[in-house]
């Protein structure tokens, strides 16, 4: 091989740039020592990438940048910025329309119960008859209620005042849930529902009133007996005063006469006519109606 | 806004490489385009990219090639943008362009830069990137998405032509010699 074709310029480059092989850079040491030529011709590239390197050792300095006009920047910061405050606009929106400035307009007897019910309730708690009583009798389907309620008669534990009717009527967000069943799953994911939801509305600021109703087999859910969650559901009443849960005085009356058992609620839980005509009731009134 | 860059960058080593890498992508992209001012955005652009792709570098190891592909890249689209039909290895920059007269401080200096600004782009890059960073041939062939006989070639024409530009001008001028001996 001759030596032309052995040291190309590539291999040269290579050579100086330290791009070979350890056996190929040391054997190429030995013969371009020997050759006064080829030293040269390394020396040179060597000498031009020694130029290069100083030429730009010290580039000059970039001119000021305009701080903020990096357009994709800007764009980024200034959409956050605006999101930002859409979102801020919108709390503040929901919140400036909380307050209570509009007056019931809502049948007269019920508000006039209503405060007596109050009145009575500082220094001795409502019992669920009263609170039912008080509930029902602006309603034309409430005479057989009022009349029958031996079950609720029973229910030792004295219940603190209900908020039921109590619902101003610029509440925002009123939510209707129909507990029809017993499964204990399907309880535990509907108090979980429950939760998050109230959850929701207190940290957003809105108005809102949930009030679940249980007949049928979903009656177990508020019998001291039978509850498997007496504890959270004591505990939801405590935390949120927007919270309701009203059993239905129709099975109750029909576990009385069919099979001899007389129904005591938790405490806090209220008895309503019928769960069917509530249900309907509310959703009449504009309610949200959510069947687990 | 600094909580932005938070969500960018995950980790401060990362950044801190990003802010050290500046300088030295500043120098290479200057030395390929010769204005101040664009090499200043093309690494302005650069680590606006790397800072938004961030996560897809793994290897840590890899992080200075991958900067100059990213440069590389920024640089390539700056010129499909300017320039529409001509090949970019044919383009030589004109006198009227060169930073002989911009430079204030050596003529040496000035005469390397008018020298490295004359040569066809790619071969500009390609001499850039082993000279000033040091990068291996096959760094070289990755950042630049070209075969790596390529790069020896472009390597080996850049530097005959600034060897026929350059030595003959530094034996007219004594002075010149002094100067690197002197760095030397």
């Amino acid at each position: 091989m001759s030596q032309d074709k052995r040291f190309s310029d590539e291999f040269l480059n290579a050579f100086v740039d330290n791009q070979l092989a350890a056996e190929e850079k040391s054997q190429a040491f030995v013969e371009i020592g020997q050759d006064e030529a080829l030293n040269r011709q390394v020396c040179e590239l060597r000498k031009l990438h020694d130029l290069v390197q100083l030429a730009y050792s010290e580039p000059p300095a970039a001119p000021a940048r305009a701080v903020g006009l990096n357009s994709r920047q800007a764009r980024l910061r200034f959409g956050v910025a605006a999101s930002v405050l859409l979102t801020l606009g919108i709390v503040l929106g929901s919140q400036i329309r909380m307050p209570a400035t509009t007056p019931s307009v809502t049948a007269v007897p019920a508000a006039e119960i209503q405060q007596v019910a109050r009145i009575a309730s500082p220094t001795k708690p409502i019992q669920p008859k009263a609170a039912a009583l008080a509930d029902v009798a602006d309603r034309v389907a409430s005479q057989q209620t009022a009349t029958a309620i031996p079950a609720a008669e029973t229910t030792a534990v004295p219940v603190p005042v209900i908020a039921r009717d109590a619902i101003p009527d610029n509440t925002t967000t009123k939510v209707l849930i129909h507990l029809a069943r017993d499964d204990a799953d399907q309880l535990s994911q509907a108090l979980d529902d429950i939760e998050s939801t109230l959850k929701h509305y207190r940290e957003t600021r809105q108005s809102a009133h949930v009030e679940v109703v249980v007949n049928g087999k979903g009656l177990e859910l508020v019998r001291i007996d039978t509850s498997a969650f007496a504890g959270r559901i004591q505990r939801l009443q405590r935390e949120y005063d927007n919270l309701t849960f009203a059993a239905c005085q129709n099975t109750i009356d029909r576990l009385a006469r069919e099979q001899g058992i007389v129904v005591r609620l938790l405490p806090g839980v209220i008895t309503i006519d019928s769960g069917m005509a509530e249900i309907m009731r509310r959703q009449n009134q504009g309610w949200t109606y959510l069947q687990v | 806004m600094d909580f932005l860059d938070f969500f960018y960058i995950r980790s401060r080593e990362a950044r801190h490489a990003l802010e050290q890498a500046r300088a030295r992508l500043y120098r290479v992209a200057y030395a390929w385009c010769h204005n101040a001012a664009l090499a200043d955005d093309l690494v302005q652009e650069t680590l606006t990219k790397a800072l938004r792709k961030s996560a897809q570098l793994r290897d840590p190891k890899a992080r200075d090639a991958w900067l100059f592909t990213i440069l590389a890249n920024c640089y390539r689209d700056h010129f499909r943008k300017t320039r529409e039909m001509d090949d970019i290895d044919e383009i030589e920059i004109s006198h009227e362009t060169t930073p002989e007269s911009e430079s204030s401080r050596t003529e040496i200096v000035g005469l390397v830069r008018a020298t490295i600004a004359r040569l066809p782009q790619g071969q500009r890059q390609v001499v850039t990137l082993v000279d000033l960073e040091g990068f291996s041939y096959v760094e070289v062939s990755q950042i630049l998405e070209v075969p790596i006989g390529t790069v020896m070639s472009r390597l080996c024409r850049a530097r005959n032509a600034m060897k026929a530009m350059l030595l003959p001008a530094m034996q007219q001028n004594p002075d010149m010699n002094r100067v690197i001996r002197r760095i030397k």
